[in-house]
Parts: structure tokens; sequence; C-alpha cells
């Protein structure tokens, strides 16, 4: 029994409150520590936010000992794509008209004018979960954040 | 805060030369902001005339507006945003003849 629930009985004991507000006030104060565990709770097992983007290429099985097999490893912090869709913001409505027309050209359909910077933020946690692995005879591609 | 990259590593190692560098990347911006003042004058004219041909155009040529952009305080701190976030960037190549490795610190 906590502190606070003691002092509510007490308060009833000495008639300073009615039954039915003693009855309210403990179930508010159950529901407050059921809340605040819950939350607790929560934030133990929320996942860190991922600080980088890695890029790795490695020979595929059997090719780990080709004389031409190349070995790529990039690292990318995340603030850095952010900063540089942010540079998209830059670019003058003039300019980017042409772009969303040549990428329409080329059958992307991504117009630049509606994307704002919430977007931008939805990408980025997006990217949280992404993981790609392409797996070729040659060689293993694999992209994911970390 | 924001603080931007202080070195830059770049190592390539061949089958029999090796070559190595650290670039003091926080003695560059001291002298990117010397630089800095000393072209800002021309730098406050090609704002100026930029941003006059690009309003005098209907429709504004693509170009004109691109410029009078890039040369507003908001590219300048896009630019310096960019730089900051380098920080951590690697990146490694590794095939039968050489390794080049490229890491900001």
């Amino acid at each position: 029994m906590s502190e606070a629930e003691k002092k509510i009985l007490e308060m009833l004991a000495n008639r300073k409150i009615s039954v039915e507000e003693a009855y309210r006030l403990l179930s508010a104060l159950r529901t407050e520590g059921r809340a605040s565990e819950h939350a607790a709770g929560a934030a133990a097992t929320a996942k860190p936010k991922p600080k980088y983007l890695r890029v790795s290429v490695v020979p595929g099985p059997g090719h780990e000992h080709d004389e031409d097999a190349e070995l790529v490893n990039v690292r990318v912090p995340i603030s850095l794509i952010r900063s540089g869709m942010k540079f998209s913001s830059l670019v003058p409505s003039e300019a980017r008209d042409k772009v969303t027309d040549a990428l329409h050209e080329k059958g992307i359909d991504l117009d630049m004018r509606n994307l704002k910077p919430e977007d931008v933020e939805a990408v980025i946690e997006a990217l949280d979960d992404l993981q790609v692995d392409v797996v070729s005879s040659k060689e293993i591609v694999k992209v994911y954040v970390e | 805060m924001k603080r931007p990259p202080v070195l830059m590593r770049v190592q390539i190692q061949g089958r029999d030369k090796r070559f190595g560098l650290w670039l003091p990347l926080f003695m560059l911006l001291p002298l990117a902001v010397v630089l800095l003042i000393i072209l800002s004058p021309l730098i406050l004219i090609a704002c100026v005339v930029f941003r006059l041909r690009a309003r005098s155009r209907r429709p504004a040529h693509a170009v004109d507006a691109a410029l009078s952009v890039l040369c507003s305080g908001r590219a300048m701190k896009a630019a310096f945003d960019v730089l900051c976030s380098a920080r951590g960037l690697r990146a490694t190549v590794i095939n039968r003849n050489e390794r080049v490795n490229i890491s900001i610190i």
C-alpha cells in the first residue's frame, strides 16, 4: 500500500471524506499508477534511433578469393541524409518544376513541390526498418541502418 | 549544438605503396571564414544582381533563380549543416590491388 493510499484511508477513517470520494480517489491513483508503469515499459522496449546508413558489398559465396572481387563498406550518418534532403527546400520553384518534369519523363512520378519537411522526417524514421539484401552469384549487397 | 568535423583521413594502400593523409578540417574552417569575409562584397553584388534578374523575368529563368538562392544566407546555413552532419562518414573500398579508406572524424 502506498503512502497516498494510506492517507486516503486515514481521511476516510477520520470522516474527512465520504466512502464514495475515497473510492474515486483510490481508483484515480490506481489508474495513474498503471499508466506510468505502461509508459516506463514502453520506454524500456523502445528501439534506439538509427545513426548510420550502411551499404556493404561483399563477394558472394564461392567468390571470396576471386582476384577481381571487391569489398565495399560505406557508413553514412543519418543526419547527413536529413541535411541533404533539406537542400531540396532551397531549390527554386522554377527549377523544381523542371526537375519534376524530368523525373516524370523518366517514369518517376515524384512531385518535388509536395515534398515537405515533415515528409522528410517520416522518410528518415521509416529507414529504421530498412533492410535490403541483394544476393547474386558474384556478390552480396546489403543496405541497412544501425 | 552542431560542430563541424575536425579531421578527414584518407588512406590509400597499394601492393608496394602506402599513402596516408590527415586533413585538418578545423584549420580549413577559419580559412573559409576569412575567404568569405574577403569575398563578401562580391557575394553581395552577385546576390543583388541575380535577385533583380530573377525578379525582372516573368517567368524567371531557372538558372538565375537558382543562383539567387545559392547566394542567400539560407544556402550557406544548409551547406554548413551538411558539413556538420558529415561527421562519422566512412567509406572503405578494397580490391586485389589496393585499399582505399576515407573517414571524416
